[in-house]
């Protein structure tokens, strides 16, 4: 029963992938394993793992969440066009703002989902296009660029906690977007782990019918999820827009398959209950190197879309395949015990 | 009565005009092992809900120790100590063993902050009350049934459960399990924890049991205590027919002597091997065995959904190669799974569609188009012979009763004319009166030369419908009776069981 024991700790899998791809790289560009490297790929993919944490909550809550992304630059857009127009020049001010918006663009999604009872797939498909159209339609559909973004936001993006000098005396450093990344991961862990509403995630994508018989409040669940994974993809359009400095309405968006990719490459089973936040993050990594190292590799980067949709598929069949192998790996036949 | 534990008297309940309770009375003392059983659709299941508090009895009253309940809310119930475990067992598969137990505990409590170490205490005292030795820290979904119906129990003693009711408790477990099952519920007994058990099946409820009541109808037949009931009384009471058992007789000088099916030497790695046995004309063998000693393995080879390694199969004395299904059935070889719902039914489509979907090409035209009115009255023969209770083929298959829904599979496989009908657990899940007329179905094809092969785990309707039995266990053929008048049920199961020594050779 060891495939098994694989099976179930793709952890494990992700990790090794990673070093060895992480090997590999290191040979045809030594410039890939230094602090540098490594910080400058923290801060660019801080972002799509604060937002691979809100669709890992879904997919952990039995739901599949498509939206994410939109609800991100709906966020993004929506925030820094009102706060241009209202003159506040302030991260909090941008912050709350967005994360606000997110929270209630969320809270729609919960309430399909929970009170009328459509399949989380189709809400969030629907949803996504409903926001967007929205935005477009009612805020603009022109880009906000560099020069027009508040100073705040312009220095916000360069904050480093930690600075290291280079040996040609410019610097680097560690952004503050990990900071971010980092407090929202021990968040989030803390609140599965250790809070009734958390363990009722796992509940609620475990046994649905036997969550309710149960007593937990699977309402509150979703709604809980939904505004959560809302919140996260708030957070996310702020850090976007900083890290680039300029907002294109229909930027992030088409880019969910990958992050959802790359949570299930992470463990999390699709049909819900299972995985960590770990994993989601191993995924995330891998992802991640493997986008930026395609071209160095002498692939185009449509190698990138195709690998996600390998990943997507393998991650739906694997559910089955378990059961499957569960099956066939049954021995009957005693061996010489009696 | 002071040591009445639960009193319902003339419950009943009507949803929308049908009648589901019919002035029921039900009354339960303090550690009493009481028996609820009655057909599907009998009133088992909604009086087990206004026990619970799910539903609301139209009128009649629920105490509990001496207390009237409003029948407002499960809640009620549950602090009263009634804990239902549904035949799903409602368990997070994805969680341990140990959240799993005390997930209730935890949510009572009204805490918002999870205390692990708590609740890991709580789980290893729930099953040491039991006596139950499990690891907490795996996840349920890697159990057996019977393992988490043991994590169901647990979690019911969380509640300070004084009575559990048991929804078809022993439907999915193997009769050891069932023997280990009664083991914690008298366990349960001597700490003054009553268990009413439900279920549509006889059998091995009366080895623990005290008193039984009987539903029909939504009426209450009576209640009566175990010794006084044998299968056949109890089989009349819910039936109001005289259902007699009388074992089947194999009549050897009216059919040819050459074997229908002959399997020699068969084998395949990890699942069975040496297995020999003949089924002539006439016969109906039986073949019987724990889930796991590979007896469905061997018959699903014989149908070709998975090839055997070694050995061979011969149809009337001539060697076979089956590859698939539909070499099987083109050598008269009709296979029954032990899944209807998932193996042989289209439960959405027709019950007429079901039936002739075996045999589909026959109704083709020289235009390759289907000959429905022949098609039709071919629905309407099989419906008929088979006594399908259906105003019209056309319904959906799904809207039949279990029983009628067997039926309609039997049929499908008569449909293809086959010389061999296996059936692999032909009435699981089925109740009493229909079980009887499958039964009929099949001694009766037997009488007119079909050779039959039943697997089931059931000794008692293999000994009253085979007139040979063959026992296996882990893989193997352990045992042939090739007169089943030679065994009696208790030492057949004792020998499925192998608690007893056996000439043969495993």
């Amino acid at each position: 029963m060891n495939l098994k024991r694989i099976f179930k700790r793709s952890e494990t899998f992700v990790l090794l992938i990673i070093i060895a791809f992480s090997v590999f790289v290191t040979i045809k560009n030594p410039a890939f394993l230094t602090l540098d490297n490594l910080f400058d790929l923290l801060r660019s993919s801080s972002g799509t793992a604060i937002l691979g944490i809100g669709i890992f909550l879904v997919l952990i809550s039995g739901g599949v969440d498509v939206s994410s992304t939109t609800i991100a630059i709906v966020t993004q857009y929506v925030s820094i066009t009102l706060m241009i127009r209202s003159g506040i020049d302030s991260m909090w001010f941008l912050f709350g703002l967005s994360a606000f918006i997110g929270i209630v663009l969320g809270a729609i999604n919960a309430f399909f989902v929970s009170l009328l009872k459509v399949p989380t797939l189709i809400v969030t498909l629907g949803t996504s296009s409903l926001y967007h159209g929205i935005m477009l339609e009612f805020f603009g559909t022109r880009s906000v660029n560099i020069g027009s973004l508040p100073e705040s936001v312009k220095s916000f993006g360069k904050i480093n906690i930690l600075t290291l000098t280079r040996a040609d005396g410019s610097t680097y450093g560690l952004s503050i977007f990990f900071v971010i990344l980092i407090a929202l991961l021990i968040i989030t862990y803390v609140i599965l782990k250790y809070t009734v509403i958390g363990r009722s995630v796992y509940a609620i994508g475990g046994n649905l019918e036997a969550a309710k018989r149960a007593g937990f409040n699977t309402r509150k669940t979703h709604f809980f999820v939904y505004t959560y994974a809302g919140l996260l993809a708030g957070i996310m359009g702020v850090i976007h827009l900083s890290l680039i400095r300029y907002s294109n309405p229909n930027y992030i968006v088409g880019t969910e398959l990958g992050v959802i990719a790359a949570v299930v490459l992470g463990g999390a089973r699709i049909s819900g209950g299972t995985g960590t936040l770990t994993g989601t993050m191993l995924g995330i990594i891998l992802i991640t190197i493997l986008e930026k190292n395609l071209i160095m590799m002498g692939l185009s980067t449509y190698w990138q879309q195709l690998f996600i949709g390998v990943v997507l598929i393998l991650g739906v069949s694997i559910t089955y395949l378990q059961a499957k192998f569960q099956q066939s790996g049954k021995t009957i036949i005693a061996t010489e015990e009696e | 009565m002071a040591d009445v534990f639960l009193e319902a008297k003339n419950i009943s309940k009507t949803f929308v005009g049908v009648k589901a309770l019919d002035n029921v009375d039900l009354t339960i003392s303090k550690g009493e092992i009481h028996c609820l059983i009655g057909e599907n659709g009998s009133g088992k299941s909604t009086l087990i809900k206004v026990i619970g508090g799910i539903h609301k009895a139209d009128s009649g009253t629920i105490s509990i120790e001496g207390n009237l309940l409003s029948g407002k809310d499960a809640i009620e119930s549950i602090r009263s100590g009634v804990q239902i475990i549904y035949q799903d067992l409602s368990l997070f598969p994805n969680l341990t063993v140990a959240e799993n137990i005390s997930i209730n505990d935890m949510l009572e409590s009204n805490q918002q902050v999870v205390n692990w170490k708590k609740m890991r205490e709580t789980a290893k005292r729930a099953l040491s009350e039991i006596g139950e030795d499990i690891d907490i820290d795996e996840r349920v979904e890697n159990l057996s049934v019977a393992k988490k119906q043991i994590i169901a129990i647990s979690r019911a003693l969380t509640q300070n459960a004084k009575l559990i009711i048991m929804d078809e408790a022993t439907s999915a477990i193997t009769s050891e399990e069932v023997k280990h099952l009664f083991s914690i519920i008298l366990k349960l007994k001597e700490r003054g924890i009553a268990t009413l058990f439900v279920s549509h099946k006889l059998g091995e409820v009366f080895e623990i049991a005290e008193n039984i009541s009987i539903l029909r109808d939504g009426k209450l037949l009576g209640v009566y205590p175990s010794h006084e009931l044998n299968e056949e009384r109890l089989a009349y009471i819910m039936t109001g027919l005289n259902l007699k058992f009388e074992p089947y007789t194999y009549e050897s000088d009216k059919f040819s002597q050459t074997p229908l099916l002959e399997v020699k030497n068969l084998a395949k790695g990890g699942q069975y091997k040496d297995i020999n046995f003949q089924v002539r004309p006439g016969e109906i063998v039986g073949i019987i065995g724990l889930i796991g000693s590979g007896r469905t393995e061997v018959v699903e080879s014989i149908f070709g959904i998975d090839q055997p390694d070694s050995g061979s199969i011969s149809v009337e004395g001539t060697e076979v190669s089956i590859k698939n299904p539909r070499d099987a059935m083109r050598h008269g070889i009709a296979f029954l799974p032990e899944d209807r719902l998932t193996q042989g039914l289209f439960d959405v489509q027709s019950i007429g569609n079901n039936i002739v979907i075996t045999v589909i090409r026959n109704f083709l035209k020289r235009s390759k188009l289907l000959d429905l009115p022949k098609k039709r009255t071919c629905e309407h023969e099989w419906v008929e012979k088979l006594s399908i209770k259906t105003p019209t083929p056309n319904n959906p298959a799904n809207s039949l009763s279990g029983g009628n829904q067997q039926r309609v599979v039997i049929a499908k496989w008569l449909a293809t004319d086959p010389k061999v009908f296996i059936l692999d657990g032909p009435t699981i899940g089925i109740d009493i009166g229909s079980k009887h007329t499958i039964h009929e179905i099949i001694r009766d094809l037997a009488r007119q030369g079909m050779g039959i092969v039943i697997i089931s785990d059931e000794a008692q309707e293999i000994l009253d419908n085979c007139n040979r039995v063959i026992v296996m266990s882990k893989g193997t053929i352990i045992k042939e009776f090739a007169d089943s008048r030679d065994v009696d049920a208790d030492h057949l199961l004792d020998i499925v069981a192998r608690r007893v020594e056996i000439g043969v050779d495993a």
